[in-house]
């Protein structure tokens, strides 16, 4: 099965993809330090990073609405957090900098996401001596992630095929079957993954 | 004869009491390839694992094995794994980086080799697999027989002296098994293949080894060993139909 929900125009043609990743992720790290630094009284300033972030949307050709929906995916986190900035006074006017300030980051890691492969950000932090088992991990997690769903939607079908009459105490019970059963899976999983990786001389 | 795999008296147990393997031993020669065969839960799985000393509890057990006359004890490992690359039966397990280059280039690059001998040596086991312009690929996004296929390069690329391979055929369709098989036939080194792939057997191994219980049972020619019915339905197995055309008695 093909799977691609992480990252799924991260393989396109486009002016922006075709930059090169040291520059992508440079500009994307550039733009949430502005973003985050940035006192609330400067919001023309915002306006334009937001105006430069939506014309690279519009280069790199990724279809608004999967931007559009990834960042609001993402939105009940800010939103969590910003409410905090409500129960001050003047509050309101500070929640929507927040909201503002961390949907603009949100775009700008999707951005870079969508327009970067993953093997080349993986590649970047390997030299610039980001630690080697930190990159390691980062790179065996993309890579189980969509084993892990895989094997999750292959026990769902496998599960439904035999549940006849929904019931909801059931329901929480396979629930916690399923969840138990992945968790055994994984760590016999990363088991024989540690031998394989052993079998080709990892040390 | 040199041996390239020995293994004597082997006996292995789980953690948690069950008896995997006892009293094991055969030797495979130089250039030979055999076929190991047996029900599930013979212990063929595990003993491919100490080919490689991928037990935890390596040279501490019963008995003994050695590779090209290398016994795999705990300091001898990486000399051992470099000798005998080992095929997994769930290509998930081995594909473990993000792109196909990178997972083909792992062995190679943990033996210390320089960059542009490791771009050397992937595009040399791609093209032997017939994977040129996969590079880039990420394994997510390949067939079985694809995934398989490049577990077999990241294998090669190890440049092993003995191939080891856990049901290379299982879960592939049969353009992917004649392919596979074809492939197998090419790589002229030691081979000793686990399946239950009688076919595969008969037409890549000139002897087999059937393993019950933990145990060798018999050990001997393919078509003599294949072709006695009553042996082969005792363990789980069946005569093969290629070789019911080859003898027709």
């Amino acid at each position: 099965m093909r799977h691609d929900f992480l990252d799924r125009y991260s393989r396109l043609h486009s002016p922006i993809h075709r930059l090169p990743a040291v520059l992508k992720l440079a500009a994307a790290l550039a733009v949430v330090l502005t973003v985050v630094l940035l006192p609330p009284s400067r919001v023309v300033l915002l306006g334009a990073v937001s105006a430069s972030l939506l014309a690279i949307a519009w280069l790199s050709r990724i279809p608004w609405r999967f931007l559009v929906r990834r960042v609001i995916l993402l939105e009940p986190f800010v939103l969590g957090a910003a409410m905090l900035a409500l129960f001050q006074p003047g509050g309101w006017r500070l929640f929507l900098f927040l909201v503002a300030k961390c949907t603009l980051c949100l775009l700008g890691m999707v951005l870079l996401s969508n327009t970067t492969t993953f093997s080349d950000l993986l590649r970047l932090l390997k030299a610039a001596r980001v630690p080697a088992l930190l990159v390691t991990t980062l790179s065996l997690m993309y890579r189980y992630l969509f084993v892990l769903v895989d094997e999750t939607q292959r026990m769902k079908r496998a599960r439904l095929s035999r549940t006849f009459t929904p019931q909801r105490t059931w329901a929480w019970h396979t629930m916690a079957t399923v969840v138990s059963q992945l968790f055994i899976r994984t760590s016999e999983r990363a088991e024989r993954i540690y031998a394989a990786m052993c079998a080709r001389g990892w040390r | 004869m040199s041996c390239a795999i020995e293994v004597r008296d082997l006996g292995y147990r789980y953690g948690e009491g069950t008896q995997a393997l006892q009293g094991v031993s055969f030797a495979i020669a130089v250039g030979e390839c055999v076929g190991l065969i047996g029900p599930n839960g013979a212990g063929k799985s595990t003993l491919l694992l100490h080919l490689n000393g991928l037990l935890p509890e390596t040279g501490k057990g019963e008995g003994a094995v050695r590779v090209g006359g290398t016994p795999v004890r705990t300091d001898t490992l990486h000399e051992v794994r470099r000798k005998v690359g080992l095929l997994f039966q769930d290509p998930n397990d081995q594909l473990f980086c993000p792109t196909v280059f990178e997972d083909v280039a792992f062995g190679p690059r943990q033996f210390g080799l320089s960059e542009t001998e490791v771009r050397e040596r992937v595009q040399q086991s791609l093209a032997k697999t017939g994977l040129s312009g996969f590079e880039t690929r990420a394994p997510h996004h390949l067939s079985v027989g694809e995934k398989r296929r490049v577990c077999l390069a990241g294998v090669l690329a190890c440049d092993p002296a003995i191939l080891v391979l856990d049901e290379p055929t299982s879960s592939l369709d049969p353009k992917g098994r004649r392919e596979l098989k074809e492939l197998l036939r090419q790589i002229r080194i030691t081979k000793l293949i686990a399946t239950h792939d009688l076919e595969l057997v008969v037409e890549l191994c000139s002897r087999v080894i059937v393993l019950d219980g933990g145990a060798v049972v018999a050990e001997g020619p393919t078509v003599d060993l294949l072709s006695d019915e009553a042996l082969m339905l005792r363990h789980s197995l069946e005569r093969p139909h290629i070789l019911r055309h080859l003898h027709p008695h």
